[in-house]
Formats: C-alpha cells, sequence, structure tokens
C-alpha cells in the first residue's frame, strides 16, 4: 500500500516508514495566542519558567496544553508532566517521558531525578568551561508542567513531602534553566498558603487568567499591577483563554490563548508518541520504556 | 522689526479689526519672534560665510556687501517660512486630505474630458462601487481611513487637554497603521511631556473619547527613546473569538492509527456507592486540612487584601 507524503515522497505503509519528526524546537518562540490588537503572540520558552494562574475554568490548561503540545513536536524535548487532575495532561500520557498523576511520592521522584539531571549537566558544562546550553547541543531539553501545583504544595500527602515538593520544584526553576529545564506550572491561586513565595516570585513569565479579585490578579503577576490598571479581574468570565501575559517588555498584555480541541491534542500527543518511538534522535527505543517503567 | 500688532498677509491681529484671525496672537507672536531671531542668525552666518568666500574672488568691500545681502535674502526666506509656519503645517497636516481632494477634482475632470458623462459615472461607479462592494477591501479602505482620523483626533487632543510645554509644541504624530482590534499610532513626544502625564488618570480614557474609541493604550514604543511611544485604539474586541492553534497543522496526514493507548481501565469506583464508606487514617495520602485562608482573608480585611500573600 504505497502512499504519498506530503512532500511528494513514495512511501511504503506509513506505519513501517521513519517518522519524520516536526521541525519545531523549544528554541522557537512558542505561538500562544492573539494580542489585544490581533497580533500573534509568541513566548520564548527556552532559558525561561512561566506561572499561569487565574480561577476554574480561565484557560489554563488550555494555555499548559499549548505549550507541552509545542514541546511535544519538538524531537529534543523530554516531557515531565505532573498532573494531579490526570485529565488535562493525560491526554500526552504516551508521549511523555514521565506522567505524574495524583501521586506525590511519584511527583517527587520525578523532581528528584530531574535534579540529579540538573546537577550533572551542570557538573557537564563546568568540565566543558561553558555556562548553558546551546541549540543542537549534546543533550535535549526537559519541560516540567505541572498542573495544579496546589495539589501537590498543599492537599496531598502531609506536610513534609508538601515542603519537599515545593523544594524540590523551586530548586528545579531557580537552577534549571541554564541546564534547558523549562518548568510550566499552572495553579488556581498562588497565593502564600498554596505556594511557598519563595517559589512563586521566581517565575519570569506570569499568566493571570481571569481572577476574582484585584488582589488574586496581583498574586499572579506581582504586587502593584492592579492599581496600574492591570487585573485580570476585569476580563469576561465568558472570555475563556484571554487574560494578562507579562513576558518580553516587562508589563502585562491582553492576550488570549489558542485552544486545541481533545481530537486535536490527540492528534498531535500520537503524531509525537510515535515519532518519538521511532527516531532515535533522543534517547533509544530501549531507554524510554526503561523510564516509562522506571516512573 | 516690525510690531506685533501690524497686520500680515496671515490675519493676525490684536485689534480684531477685519481680519480672521487664523493663528491665535500669543503664537503668532511667539513665532514672529523666532522668525526674527533666525533672520538675524541666518543673516550674520550666511553673510560671514559668504563674505568670506565671495572676498577671496572679488574686492573685500564689495564682497562683504555680497555676503550681506546673500544673508539678508536667505535670512527673509527663513523670517517668512518661520511666520508662515502655523499656516504650513496645517497644510501638512491636511496633506492626504488635499491629496485625496485634488485627485478626485482632476481625476474626474480628466474622466469627463476623455469620455462622454455616462462613461465617467460608471468608471466613477466603478472605481467607488467595487472596493465598497467587496467586503475586505472595504474594510481595509476604512481601517486606512480611520488612521487619518485617528491622527487628526489625537493632535485635537494633545492641543485641547494634555499638558504641553510653554511653546505649545505639539508631540510629531508618526504614521499610523491598522491593526484588528483599531489602529495604532506612533507619537514623538517633545520637551516638557512624558509618558507619564499620559497614563495620568483618566488621561487615556479622555484620548478614548476623543478618538471614538472604546479603550486607548499608552506604552513606550522604544527601548531606547523614551519619546517614542505607541497608542493603541481598540475599537472592536479581536479576542472574543476562539484562536485555534496552528499545532495540528505540523502533524501529517498519513500517520499510522495505531497510535499507542494505555492500559484500559475498568470502569469500577465512578460512582458514590462503588467506594466503601471507610474510616479516613491519617496516612500520607490523607488530605492536609487547608488553611481557612477565605475566612483569614475575610476577617482580615473587608476588600479582599491579604497582606500575608505579599510575604
Amino acid at each position: 500500500m504505497d502512499a504519498t507524503s506530503p512532500l511528494g515522497i513514495q512511501t511504503s505503509n506509513p506505519a513501517e516508514s521513519v517518522p519524520v519528526a516536526s521541525v519545531l524546537s523549544i528554541f522557537d518562540p512558542v505561538f500562544l495566542g492573539i494580542d489585544e490588537f490581533g497580533q500573534a503572540v509568541y513566548l520564548p520558552m527556552i532559558y525561561r519558567n512561566i506561572l499561569i494562574g487565574g480561577e476554574p475554568g480561565a484557560g489554563k490548561s488550555s494555555l499548559l496544553n499549548t505549550i507541552v503540545g509545542h514541546a511535544a513536536l519538538c524531537p529534543d524535548v523530554r516531557l515531565c508532566l505532573l498532573d494531579g487532575k490526570q485529565v488535562e495532561l493525560g491526554l500526552w500520557e504516551d508521549a511523555c517521558d514521565v506522567f505524574v498523576g495524583p501521586d506525590i511520592d511519584h511527583a517527587i521522584r520525578t523532581l528528584r531525578r530531574v535534579q540529579i539531571v540538573m546537577d550533572n549537566r551542570y557538573s557537564f558544562l563546568k568540565a566543558r568551561r561553558r555556562r548553558k546550553i546551546g541549540p543542537n547541543d549534546l543533550f535535549g531539553q526537559i519541560l516540567v508542567a505541572c498542573d495544579e501545583i496546589a495539589y501537590f504544595s498543599a492537599t496531598a500527602g502531609d506536610e513534609k513531602t508538601q515542603k519537599l515538593f515545593a523544594a524540590l520544584l523551586r530548586d528545579i526553576v531557580a537552577r534549571g534553566r541554564a541546564v534547558g529545564i523549562i518548568v510550566a506550572a499552572a495553579t488556581q491561586r498562588p497565593s502564600s498558603d498554596i505556594i511557598p513565595t519563595s517559589l512563586r516570585d521566581i517565575f519570569a513569565w506570569r499568566f493571570a487568567g481571569r481572577c476574582t479579585t484585584d488582589v488574586s490578579s496581583d498574586i499572579v503577576l506581582g504586587h502593584g499591577w492592579a492599581a496600574r490598571g492591570f487585573s485580570s479581574n476585569t476580563i469576561d468570565p465568558n472570555n475563556q483563554g484571554a487574560g494578562l501575559l507579562i513576558a518580553e517588555g516587562g508589563i502585562p498584555a491582553l492576550v488570549k490563548a489558542a485552544y486545541m480541541t481533545d481530537d486535536d491534542i490527540i492528534r498531535v500527543a500520537d503524531y509525537a508518541a510515535w515519532t518519538r518511538r521511532r527516531t532515535a534522535g533522543l534517547g533509544t527505543s530501549t531507554e524510554r520504556p526503561a523510564a516509562k517503567v522506571a516512573a | 522689526m516690525s510690531k506685533s500688532s501690524q497686520r500680515s498677509p496671515f490675519g493676525w491681529s490684536n485689534r480684531g479689526g477685519n481680519t480672521v484671525t487664523v493663528i491665535e496672537a500669543p503664537i503668532a507672536r511667539s513665532y514672529r519672534r523666532r522668525a526674527t531671531i533666525a533672520f538675524w542668525v541666518t543673516l550674520g552666518v550666511v553673510g560671514l560665510l559668504a563674505g568670506t568666500v565671495a572676498s577671496h574672488y572679488l574686492h573685500p568691500i564689495v564682497g562683504a556687501l555680497l555676503g550681506v545681502v546673500l544673508g539678508a535674502l536667505l535670512g527673509a526666506v527663513v523670517f517668512a517660512l518661520i511666520v508662515a509656519w502655523p499656516v504650513l503645517r496645517v497644510f501638512w497636516h491636511w496633506l492626504p486630505e488635499i491629496v485625496l481632494g485634488l485627485v478626485a477634482v482632476y481625476g474626474w475632470n480628466m474622466v469627463m474630458q476623455s469620455t462622454p458623462l455616462w462613461g465617467s459615472l460608471l468608471v466613477v461607479a466603478l472605481v467607488v462601487g467595487l472596493p465598497a462592494a467587496i467586503g475586505p477591501v472595504r474594510r481595509r479602505v476604512m481601517a486606512w481611513a480611520w488612521c487619518l482620523v485617528v491622527r487628526h483626533r489625537l493632535r485635537l487632543c494633545f492641543a485641547a487637554f494634555i499638558a504641553t510645554n510653554r511653546h505649545g509644541s505639539l508631540p510629531l504624530i508618526l504614521p499610523a497603521k491598522p491593526t484588528p482590534a483599531g489602529e495604532r499610532v506612533w507619537v514623538w513626544l517633545r520637551p516638557g511631556l512624558s509618558l507619564r502625564d499620559l497614563e495620568q488618570d483618566g488621561q487615556v480614557q479622555k484620548l478614548a473619547v476623543a478618538c471614538w474609541a472604546n479603550e486607548v493604550r499608552v506604552m513606550r514604543a522604544s527601548r531606547k527613546y523614551a519619546a517614542l511611544i505607541r497608542i493603541d485604539i481598540t475599537r472592536r474586541e479581536p479576542l472574543a473569538h476562539k484562536v485555534v492553534s496552528p499545532l495540528p497543522d505540523y502533524v501529517p496526514t498519513d500517520i499510522p492509527a495505531n497510535a499507542p493507548t494505555s492500559p484500559g481501565m475498568p470502569s469500577v469506583g465512578l460512582d458514590l456507592p462503588d467506594v466503601p464508606d471507610e474510616s479516613v487514617t491519617t496516612t500520607a495520602d490523607t488530605p492536609r486540612p487547608r488553611k481557612p485562608r477565605n475566612t483569614h482573608t475575610t476577617t482580615e480585611s473587608p476588600n479582599g487584601f491579604d497582606p500575608s500573600d505579599y510575604a
């Protein structure tokens, strides 16, 4: 059964062919959506971390899915997905390297692994007299996406494990950027009783979906923005995905995050899983199931 | 030198009289003062330079006289330009409209001379009607028309209620371009005005009213120059519609259907009766009771401000 690929190359059974991974790279800015003036918004995620806040149904998970989707199509990015709610990032389970459900011990083990990788990478860079990684480096990047941090940092487990989780995540956010470890975290209201302020304040990029009060908006964006007229409280509750984004420029911009339907996510996730398992570019096929089993 | 109360071709007058006041008296006086200074400076500089050069070829006295004459001539030109500048500026501001008007008048004339009346009317109907009938073209033309309107409205705002310097020099309104939400105008602020003045309470709302818009946002347009600012005028709500992610476009159409799936899960425990009512032990998996943050905030302060959030 011969088929013609979009490029016009004759291939045999597509299932038998070597899949060509997409040409995306995490060094490319992620398409996030459009701003209030209708211009496309691209968010550079490499060497950055993002904190996403907003009330339930504000479009946090949609934005997180966009970021994870971009990373999933980057052949050199490993995915560690932590989702206490399971279904928000669960569609990517087969495409990711580690998927953590509502299991704080697993979450801590995963973050510990990422931390060890980070330390090893820094030792490696030091030995090579370098300060940070670049594109097409010896090793790829790692995206740690965490939906609903509050579950791990304030709900599940006991206080000790919650603190350990927050400490590990803070360390990864604080030190991970130069070795290509990117953290994208979402929570409804990142106040000090949910996640430590020392963790909250080190996220470079912020996205505040609709919040119920000006104070909640300020907690996500940083103190004082509501007073300057940037409060996500003013966003229409029906306009899901709209929110204030602090990225390059440092001033909040009203953006609307792009939306992927479940079918779209499944399609992209299946393709990502297929290319990731077949390509030996990043880790061999023997490594990947092993990683999953260990997880 | 002439006094400010004298009549002039541009109609400034302190006496009222029969003249029409095109430019207000204080502004006219200020321009006349500037023009006088410019005249003398030009006379001095050009006279000296021209005199020096001319003396090289002519008798020194003749050369010096020639220099003075040249300087006076050039000075007069500069004087006239500066005195007339307030009027010239109005022409400059309305240049697109003037050009469009001229094109319309001369175009109609030319068409009338080359074709009979019905032909001319047909041409006009085509030129006007076709863009008006085709939606995207009409919207584009209207967007550009709004850009012209907005620049005039902003100029009016700057002149009318935004504090500026003693000379009354207005910010330079640079090009405008249409955006899906409205228009975006770049402005170069003159000394005496800063972005903070525009951000003051109520200023952008006044701008929005003056521009017949929904909302106006003002922000810096350059990291290098504080004077270069960007004014975004919002008329429409482009965020109302769903933004579709382009990521699925990266997926080729011929991927195999045998996508890996995780092992299925039996449909057990999906409803309340399926889950036994057991006593909760204080194991590690027990959800820890959260701090009563809501009650805390409400008792601390009625407006929902909780200082501990910023701690």
